[in-house]
């Protein structure tokens, strides 16, 4: 990973640039010129993270890279886990490595939490997850990051048959933001879902890169992705799903859709289909557009102001993606989420 | 006519079919009905020739050839027509273009003469005419976009063309109202003749109150459990598939 | 379907490749390799004037400088650009002739490919018979252009594009270079350098072209690149359909086939450019075939232009093309229809680029590759809408099917929108050849491989129905036989 090498050597001639294909439209090398000084020890935040709500069985904290670097489930547990990666530093850089194992049909639900609570930081977190036959991931991160820090996070996953991994990723984004999830399916009845709602304002970016690499056959692969973006901010998503030689009675489908509420504001997509295998059954679905002036007079014509009208739908469009999340307790989380983050705007919308 | 003798079969491992025997002879039209998943597509689909259905043992002839060792298109060109439960759709295919395919494949295998384009369209207006099936559906991709009422008609539409010797109907009439279950019918008792035989596969009397059998068989458990005339089917009509499921378990 | 009969019938008659002959002619070549004096030359060669030499040396001088590119999914050894010859053509006298003039050989190549060259022929046709005009490429020259005095006659300029050097300057000098700078990309300016022969076209003002005008490229010598240019020009609510064919021999060692075509759209115009390409695949072992590494490019300069590509590809070892539109004109709108079959070893990596500039500019893109044998066939594809496109649209539809185990389809899609009142809708889908709906094919009487034929036909439909009337027929048998011994 050329970031978290970036960041050791820091060398800001290592991190990656557009004319890497896969960070086309995530320039780091533009956006950090040198490597900040490594951030100081940081101090635990007062205030509790976003799923404070929810009773978790077991809380990890990770503060400017430093914190566990290794959570493990015996087999059959069943854990509730609040992750919480805190950035306390103004203008300097960290990265952090965990490794997460999964034994024989344990369950993991990851409350995950990347709060932003300095500014112009520049972050690397990178997860590596394990997850044996049969356990299953529930995996729910919000990013919360300023609009001046630039932050990397990567999981590398794989599954073994039968295992199941559900992830949500809810962001706001920040200068440059790079979510990127890559999986290692092994088919034979093992099932993944990828799933992913941004809402972005004033100049922040996005990009939600997954790679789901199906290696043996029968597996399913579910993703759907939605977001706005307004004012002059930037979404990127990049799905890949690839079906290597012998991957066969693969199903997977992907869907991204974006409203564009303002001129300068940009959706880069790129979803990208790479299978060598023939008897499989693969989509994807891709749209980008305005908010359906239709609904909104609907909404208008019943007494709703514009703006109102406006929140409304964008709201309504990210909550198709929140509503798979099969917790209810986490979806309510969610839901106060994109309540929040929806309706704001600096734009009037 | 047709011929099934002590067939078993099955499908992804699970035997279906466990020893049924049936013999449809010219000119008669035999009604086989059964509760779901007592085998009945299963066997028109055995006799059809489709894949993954294996016959493990006994045989099934048309006319003393034996059906189970033809491809599907052979079998076809001796004169079989299967109407399909769940007709498929063909996209890209125009319904009109795909039956005049079908049409002169089977006549070339017969060693006949290709059928010319005006001789074939006559012959389409005057079959979509009785079949109340409007001449510009026609001319759309086959069954795309079609409810299942008109692919049901379509399937017929296909059998009235293709002229087929034997006909096997999979539950024609789910899916059709009262109007298309008459009109239906009317197509398929057009074609009863010495010559032809049917297989009419169905859940209800309803259809039999239209195409009359000469003889009723009840499918249940892999196997024909019971045979007799129409009043068998009242009689089911009344009573239910329970007593014989219980006769097959 | 009489056309899946006759493909039927064709395709027992037929070999794998039916245009793998090659014709025994005098030919004259240049000395092998490249170099400035192998560019002076091509020049040379072609009476061409200083100017035009001049922008040769530029490209070349450019090239040297330039890396070949990687990005694509296609792999093929290195290309010694040294190994090739960059100009042959038959021995004859330069410039246009009459067709008494041109060698029997060549125009019984000519008549074997069922190209007609002979207008009278043509004419003599039966009662209502599509006309086109033809221009004929063999290997690096343009031995007969067809029709020519008739399309003069309304105005029209269709021509080889040495020709067009020579006899209208202004034009070329005026858009050559416009669409497809000449750095655009390596192959376009190794074509910049040595290109050979191709056509040109202008359609004056207000005239709809007569006729279907269409240029047959051959490539028949060995080791030799074949680099045509061909720039089209409709100006001022113009319309033109041009359509291009390839073939070559069968021959064992790779052939470079480095193509560059210019469309210039001026208001209200319309152009509808299709193409057949077969050119030699290789054998059923990978060896040989054509390397087809092609820029096309559409500009829309005036408002409420139209340009529609419609490609039916079923030849070349390695494909590397992406007909694209510059939606620059308000109102302007491109379209792109495909069909990609890769059989045996053949690789191809095609797709569009839709650049939406302008207002309420629309694009349509229809794509359906077909991957059977031990295949490649990557569909890659952008659009994008500028901050100032307001109101654009686009809807692309995306389908791949795949016939046996060792091939491979992917589709990669860039989608970059930049406004807030365009709108895009992109589907893609991959499957296989639906079992079911075989055996429903099947029961009604259609052999497998009949079977197989008709869904594909379907498939491809929606596509074969952008092509003009009289090649449609063709390209259907041509997917037929493309398709010769996938299943079983
Ligand atoms: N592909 C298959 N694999 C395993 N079992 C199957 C398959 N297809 C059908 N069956 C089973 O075979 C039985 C008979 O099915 P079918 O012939 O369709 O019944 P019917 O038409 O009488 O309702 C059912 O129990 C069904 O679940
Ligand atoms: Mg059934």
């Amino acid at each position: 990973m050329s970031v978290s090498e970036a960041l050791k050597s820091r060398d800001a001639s290592l991190l990656p640039s557009r004319r890497d294909e896969a960070w086309r439209y995530t320039d780091l090398r533009a956006a950090v010129r040198t490597i900040p000084e490594p951030s100081p020890l940081g101090t635990v935040p007062a205030a509790p993270g976003p799923f404070a709500a929810i009773k978790a069985d077991r809380a990890l904290v990770i503060i400017n890279g430093r914190g566990p670097e290794v959570l493990s489930l015996d087999t059959g547990q069943v854990l509730c886990v609040e992750l919480r990666l805190v950035a306390d530093s103004h203008a300097t850089s960290h990265q952090s490595d965990l490794r997460i194992d999964l034994a024989s049909g344990a369950h993991l639900t990851l409350l995950e939490s990347h709060e932003g609570r300095g500014a112009a930081y520049l972050s690397s977190a990178n997860l590596i997850v394990h997850l044996a036959e049969g356990a299953s991931l529930e995996r729910v991160v919000i990013l919360d990051e300023p609009s001046d820090a630039v932050s990397v996070i990567t999981a590398d996953i794989t599954l073994s048959p039968g295992a199941s991994l559900k992830q949500t990723v809810l962001t706001r984004g920040a200068s440059r933001q790079r979510f990127e999830t890559q999986v290692t399916h092994p088919g034979g009845g093992a099932s993944v879902r990828l799933d992913g709602v941004y809402m972005l304002a004033d100049k922040c970016h996005t990009d939600l890169t997954t790679i789901v690499t199906h290696v043996g056959p029968g597996g399913t692969t579910d993703q759907l992705t939605k977001g706005a973006v307004r004012d002059a901010s930037r979404a990127v998503f990049q799905g890949q799903i690839q079906v290597q030689p012998g991957a066969d009675q693969t199903d997977a489908r992907m869907g991204h859709h974006a409203l564009i509420l303002s001129d300068r504001a940009e959706i880069d997509a790129k979803p990208e289909l790479e299978i060598f295998a023939d008897d499989v059954s693969c989509a994807h679905g891709n749209t980008v557009g305005a908010l359906d002036e239709d609904a909104l007079f609907y909404i208008c014509s019943r007494g709703v102001p514009l703006d109102q009208a406006r929140a409304m739908l964008v709201q309504a469009f990210g909550l198709e993606v929140i509503g798979r999340i099969e917790t209810e307790a986490v979806r309510e989380v969610a839901q106060a989420w994109l309540a929040e983050v929806g309706a704001g705007g600096s734009d009037g919308l | 006519m047709l011929s099934v003798s002590n067939l078993h079969v099955a499908v992804g491992g699970t035997e279906i079919l466990k020893g049924l025997s049936l013999e449809i002879p010219a000119g008669e039209v035999h009604a086989v009905m059964g509760p779901n998943g007592a085998g009945k597509s299963t066997l028109s689909y055995t006799l059809a020739g489709r894949q993954g259905y294996e016959v493990t043992s006994g045989s099934a002839s048309l006319n003393g050839e034996d059906l189970l060792a033809m491809a599907a298109n052979e079998r076809a060109a001796k004169g079989l027509f299967l109407s399909f439960q769940y007709p498929l759709e063909i996209p890209g295919v125009p319904s009109l273009t795909f039956i005049r395919t079908a049409l002169n494949a089977q006549r070339k295998a017969r060693g006949e003469d290709e059928i010319g384009a005006p001789a074939f369209l006559k012959l389409a207006r005057e079959q979509a005419a009785k079949l109340k099936i409007e001449f510009d559906m026609l001319k759309r991709p086959l069954n795309v976009g079609f409810s299942g009422g008109e692919k049901k008609r379509m399937e017929i539409f296909q059998m009235a063309m293709l002229s087929p010797q034997f006909l096997i109907l999979d539950e024609t009439d789910s899916g059709l109202d009262i109007d298309a279950l008459r009109i239906v019918s009317e197509g398929v008792n057009a074609l009863r003749s010495p010559e032809r035989g049917m297989l009419v596969i169905t859940h209800y009397q309803r259809l039999l109150d239209y195409i009359k059998p000469d003889r009723v068989h009840v499918l249940a458990g892999g196997k024909i459990v019971a045979s007799g005339g129409p009043e068998l089917a009242l009689e089911l009509e009344d009573t239910g598939y329970d007593r014989f499921a219980q006769a097959a378990a | 379907m009489a056309a899946v009969k006759q493909t039927i019938d064709q395709v027992e008659q037929l070999e794998a490749y039916e245009h793998g002959f090659v014709t025994d002619i005098a030919q004259d070549f240049a000395p092998k390799g490249l170099s400035e004096d192998i560019v002076r030359f091509i020049s040379a060669k072609k009476q061409e004037p200083d100017w035009m030499l001049q922008w040769r040396l530029e490209a070349y001088a450019r090239w040297l400088a330039m890396d070949a590119p990687d990005w694509a999914k296609v792999s093929f050894p290195k290309i010694d650009f040294q190994d090739l010859y960059y100009y042959a053509a038959p021995s004859q006298k330069a410039g246009p002739m009459s067709l008494d003039e041109v060698d029997p050989e060549l125009l019984k190549t000519y008549a074997k490919l069922g190209i007609p060259l002979r207008e009278q022929e043509v004419l003599a046709g039966v009662q209502g018979a599509p006309r086109y005009a033809v221009d004929a490429v063999f290997d690096s020259v343009s031995v007969v252009t067809t029709f020519k005095n008739e399309l003069a006659e309304v105005g029209v300029i269709f021509c080889s594009f040495s020709e067009a050097v020579r006899e209208h300057p202004d034009l070329i000098k005026r858009y050559l270079g416009t669409v497809v700078p000449t750095t655009d990309n390596y192959y376009a300016c190794l074509n910049s350098a040595v290109f050979s022969d191709g056509s040109f076209v202008y359609v004056p003002p207000g005239v709809r072209c007569p006729m279907e005008l269409s240029t047959y490229f051959r490539i028949n010598a060995q080791n030799t690149g074949q680099f045509e240019r061909t720039l089209i020009i409709a100006d001022k609510g113009a319309y033109v359909s041009y359509l291009e064919g390839c073939t070559a021999p069968q021959r064992d060692e790779n052939q470079l086939h480095a193509a560059v075509v210019e469309l210039v759209v001026l208001d209200d115009a319309e152009i509808k450019y299709s193409t057949v390409q077969n050119w030699y695949p290789g054998d059923a072992e990978g060896k040989g075939g054509i390397y087809n590494f092609v820029t096309k490019r559409a500009d829309c300069r005036g408002d409420r232009s139209k340009v529609s590509w419609t490609q039916v590809e079923t030849g070349s070892a390695v494909t590397w093309k992406y007909p694209s539109c510059i939606l620059r004109g308000d109102d302007s709108v491109g379209e792109f229809y495909s069909i990609a079959i890769t059989n045996g070893h053949q690789q191809a990596d095609t797709g569009t680029k839709m650049i939406h500039l302008g207002k309420n500019t629309r694009s349509r893109i229809i794509s359906k590759g077909i991957s059977a044998g031990k295949s490649s066939n990557t569909y890659r594809g952008l659009v994008s809408a500028h901050a100032k496109a307001t109101g654009t649209r686009n809807f692309t539809q995306c389908d791949s099917l795949l016939i046996g185990k060792a091939s491979g389809a992917h589709t990669v899609p860039y989608i970059e929108a930049r406004n807030a009142s365009s709108k895009f809708e992109h589907e893609a889908t991959t499957t296989r050849l639906s079992d079911d709906q075989l055996f429903y094919v099947m029961q009604r009487g259609l052999s497998q491989e009949e079977a197989v034929q008709l869904l594909v036909n379907g498939f491809v439909r929606e596509v074969l129905q952008e092509l003009p009337m009289e090649f449609a027929v063709e390209a259907q048998k041509l997917v037929a036989i493309s398709l010769e011994g996938s299943v079983g």
